[in-house]
């Protein structure tokens, strides 16, 4: 891999339609062999940015460049990529071999050659007896599994990926997620794949690029994005997370609620912000004994509700009235340990490295946004718990 | 590999494949702009200048507004317009209800029968009624009026031939049913009245309102029965006929044909923006009904279906029997006689092989032109103002009244400084007419079965580097196979059966069938008319009969992904 010159350049690119900005000066460079997944809300511009790499909506400013090669005007037909769409867009009226040929068959490739492409092509896919039939007597994930082989038939340069697994349920989705990491390590082939599913994300991608509102909010590895989330937004979209609304009151020391808490990092100079921990982080204590508040956040709070998740518990507890609710996540065996009854206060830690804080956005309309901020608090713990469960 | 694709592909050209597609998008706006906004423009120009072909303002709308022989045809096709859009849309509505809702018997039946009158010219009903209740009609004694020339023959002539119209709107709207608002109604306790006042009725508001204005706009703007039985009843669409034919004054033809055109215009803008409703109106997840039964409710809707359907049959069954008969009334012997059409007016059977011919033409031009329009407007991406133009163009011929249609060409392509004016007289201007009259339900069909073709073909074959000419054959086009076999048989049905448009437009060498019925009609011989419109009955069942025939053979034999 040549680490100085990527295989995909995307340089400023800006696209709207009408008053809705898709993509606001998004630039990315991608290696080639990588597996990039884009992440993100709908509406977030992921779509666009997959759709305007591959020529099928034209950007207004910017341009990307492939290869060493400049495509930022050129029409789809004269890119190099190959396509899988959540619909699958399998052509209904021709049979699965006549699918994965479609593309083949414009290379002038002698008809042996195209027949022997085909059953390689199946064999990968491991569907090698389904040639003859039609689309429509596939199953979803077989159907979503003809697609790639159509997309790779050509052998492009690029794969892109258009949430291609949602459509399915959830079991075939997994084991297809398997089959397709496994088929681009083979190939090495350079692979896009936008999905709104942080599941996927994690699991598949090399890298993410997690998208807000036209923009990219953070690009990094799935260990990055996870355990260093740059903003509230990605905190908020990646996994579960507690996100505290605070007033900053010192270096060291934050507002939450009615409660003035000393926290184990050094606060960036700011009003108010957001401080966050994901549940599995906090350590349940009996008491606040040989807790060092140096290298750790320490809080007492009550235990409202126990949820059974299956491989772990949830706990739902309350630090103070005004703030939402914090979730902790347990191991079943240390609850049975620790037996904490319902209205009972706990003592929590959470170790400074697991502690973020995302200051408020802008100093002027610091009310406002806090309000939003708290509206927008309750959605995301409804969004966490639905994600949770 | 992927060097030597991209090459490839560049020495073809993305630039050639763009090109066609704005060729053709601009082909398809050049055509519409000719043949339907150019005419009936110039038409517009002609109600505003004197017969010298001087600009004279309005002067020519004051003459007609003060010439109250000419305004009582406004009252007249508002009156008939009324009546028989009431009639029909109440029979239609009750019809569809128990077709789509009842537990009935002989549902099939009863929908084949109800769809005769789509085949039959808009003159056999009115010529028919001349045999039922005319002078010497048989039923002539139950008439409860004096003369069936006039209100009553036109409302009864035209709510026979308007019924399957308003009925295949309505059964549609009666099948976009949600079974679980019923259960949900019925586990609630909610009697019968209410759950259809409450959740049958707000769901086919829709159709039903678009219903009225379609029977609406085509009892107003419909000119053949008006012509064979109005009498001495004028409405404004015997009016541009007879002061065109009649008259020759083409100026204040141009004026009645503004004046037909604005209810047309108004119910059409309306009935999009209905349309439009009604589209967001279900949701996919909606459960369809399962109709149950109810003795006494199926027995009564079906004897009304039955009374409705012997009304139809009644029509057409007279139609046939007199057109066997020697000479009404002092002859009834059976007898081939009135099909000697060689011996009447009207051109003969010459006219009768032209009209297959038009029709011929128009269904293979018309459908592949079409096809074509829909495709680049749904499908591709470039010059999108083009294509939105071309689809608002697509719209408009719904509006326009065919006679309204037919005298804005004799403007437009008879003018001596019209390059094109060498197709006046011929063929080719009558299969342009008609196509043009024709044009935006078989576009209509054509967009919503493109519709249901998934959008990402197109990129898909763009990504594996195919034309889109190759999809367009290879998938597109066998996808969207039994549509294109509808809209074929749909412009050759109405090809062969059309009056309004084409009256204005054929020569000696180019009669028509159609034109042939009411040129009989007006010389006396109603028996031959009948005969004629008999024929061109019989021939477009025969059509509809053999597009089943060969559809199902198609299908059969090319669609066997289609079986599961």
């Amino acid at each position: 891999m040549n680490t100085s010159t990527p295989y995909l350049q995307i340089q400023h690119l800006r696209k709207s339609f009408g008053s809705f900005t898709a993509l606001d000066d998004i630039s990315l460079e991608i290696q080639e062999g990588e597996f990039i997944c884009f992440l993100g809300p709908s509406g977030c511009g992921k779509t666009t940015l997959l759709r305007a790499i591959a020529g099928l909506e034209q950007q207004e400013e910017g341009g990307i460049m492939q290869a060493g090669r400049d495509i930022s005007t050129l029409p789809p037909q004269q890119r190099d990529f190959g396509i899988v769409f959540q619909s699958y867009a399998l052509f209904p009226n021709l049979t699965v071999s006549e699918n994965i040929a479609y593309g083949l068959a414009n290379m002038k490739m002698p008809r042996r050659e195209r027949q022997q492409r085909v059953e390689a092509l199946l064999e990968q896919i491991h569907l090698p007896e389904i040639g003859d039939k039609f689309p429509g007597q596939l199953s979803g994930g077989q159907q979503q599994r003809v697609a790639l082989a159509r997309a790779l038939a050509t052998e492009p340069g690029l794969l892109l990926l258009d949430e291609p697994l949602s459509a399915l349920d959830a079991r075939v989705r997994l084991h297809l997620r398997n089959e397709i990491c496994a088929l681009q390590r083979k190939l090495g082939i350079t692979t896009i794949m936008v999905t709104h599913d942080q599941d996927e994300a994690l699991t598949m991608a090399d890298r993410i690029v997690v998208m807000d509102h036209g923009r990219i909010a953070q690009v990094g590895t799935p260990e990055e994005i996870y355990q260093q989330p740059a903003t509230e937004f990605v905190a908020r979209f990646v996994g579960s997370m507690n996100l505290l609304p605070a007033e900053v009151l010192g270096h060291r020391s934050l507002m939450l609620g009615r409660k003035e808490v000393q926290v184990p990092m050094i606060l960036p100079v700011c009003d108010r912000g957001t401080l966050g921990f994901r549940p599995e982080s906090v350590q349940l204590h009996n008491g606040p004994f040989g807790l060092n508040r140096d290298d750790s956040l320490v809080l007492q709070a009550r235990l409202d509700q126990v949820h059974f998740m299956g491989a772990f518990v949830r706990l739902e507890m309350t630090l103070d009235e005004e703030l939402p609710s914090i979730h902790v996540d347990l191991p079943v065996e240390q609850l049975h340990s620790q037996k904490p009854a319902v209205g009972e206060n706990l003592w929590l830690s959470i170790a400074a490295d697991a502690l973020k804080f995302y200051p408020a956005e802008q100093q002027g309309r610091g009310q406002v946004q806090a309000r939003s901020a708290d509206s927008g608090m309750q959605m995301g713990v409804a969004a966490m718990q639905v994600a949770g469960a | 590999m992927s060097a030597t694709l991209t090459l490839a592909a560049n020495k073809r050209g993305f630039d050639s494949e763009t090109w066609l597609q704005r060729l053709i998008v601009a082909a398809g706006v050049l055509f519409l702009l000719v043949a339907l906004l150019a005419p009936l423009l110039t038409m517009l120009v002609k109600s505003l200048q004197n017969g010298a072909g001087e600009f004279i303002g309005i002067s020519n709308f004051v003459d007609y507004f003060g010439n109250p022989a000419l305004t009582r045809s406004i009252l007249n096709s508002l009156n008939i317009a009324f009546w028989t859009t009431l009639i029909v849309v109440s029979t239609a509505f009750v019809f569809a209800y128990a077709l789509t809702r009842s537990g009935m018997v002989a549902k099939k039946g009863f929908r084949l029968l109800s769809m005769l009158p789509l085949f039959a010219p808009s003159l056999l009903p009115a010529l028919s009624m001349i045999y039922l209740f005319g002078n010497q009609g048989i039923l002539k004694d139950w008439l409860p009026v004096d003369s069936i020339y006039g209100p009553v023959g036109i409302v009864m002539g035209l709510s026979f031939w308007a019924f399957p119209h308003a009925l295949m709107i309505l059964i549609t709207a009666f099948s976009n049913s949600d079974a679980r608002l019923y259960e949900a109604a019925k586990s609630m306790k909610t009697p019968p009245w209410r759950v259809f006042l409450t959740v049958t009725l707000p769901s086919v508001r829709y159709g039903l309102i678009n219903t009225i204005f379609v029977i609406f706009t085509l009892t107003i703007t419909d000119f053949g029965v008006a012509k064979v039985i109005g009498g001495q009843y004028n409405v404004l669409a015997t009016d541009i006929y007879k002061q065109v034919v009649g008259q020759q004054n083409f100026q204040m033809g141009a004026v009645v044909s503004v004046i037909l055109l604005l209810p047309a215009l108004i119910s059409f803008v309306v009935e999009r923006r209905v349309q439009r409703h009604q589209s967001a109106q279900l949701s996919s997840r909606a459960v369809p009904m399962q109709p149950q039964k109810s003795p006494l409710r199926d027995g009564l809707l079906a004897l009304f279906c039955t009374l409705t359907c012997g009304f139809l049959l009644l029509v057409i069954g007279m139609a046939v029997y007199a057109s066997f008969i020697t000479f009404w009334p002092y002859n009834m012997d059976l007898s081939l006689n009135n099909y000697r059409f060689d011996m009447m007016d009207g051109g003969g059977w010459a006219s009768y092989f032209n009209s297959l011919q038009m029709s011929a033409w128009t269904a293979v031009i018309g459908t592949t032109v079409v096809f074509l329009v829909a495709y680049m407007s749904e499908k591709i991406k470039p010059m999108p103002t083009a294509r939105k133009l071309l689809q608002l163009l697509a719209m408009l011929p719904m509006a326009v009244p065919g006679i309204v249609l037919g005298l804005a060409y004799i403007f437009f392509f008879n003018h001596p400084q019209n390059p094109l004016n060498g197709i006046y007289g011929t063929m080719t201007i009558l299969v342009l007419n008609t196509l043009v009259h024709f044009y935006t339900v078989c576009h209509l069909t054509a967009v919503t079965s493109l519709k249901q073709i998934d959008g990402e073909f197109e990129a898909v074959s763009a990504s594996l580097k195919v034309p889109f000419y190759t999809t367009l054959r290879r998938v597109t086009l066998p996808l969207a196979l039994p549509s294109v076999l509808d809209i074929s048989v749909y412009l050759f049905v109405n090809a062969m059966t059309t009056v309004s448009a084409v009256v204005f437009l054929y020569s000696a060498e180019t009669t028509l069938a159609s034109v042939a019925v009411l040129h009989m009609d007006e010389a006396g011989d109603i028996a031959p008319a009948a005969a004629m419109a008999v024929l061109l009955m019989l021939t477009s069942l025969v059509a509809k009969g053999l597009h089943w025939l060969i559809s199902h053979q198609i299908l059969q034999r090319t669609q066997r992904w289609r079986q599961r």
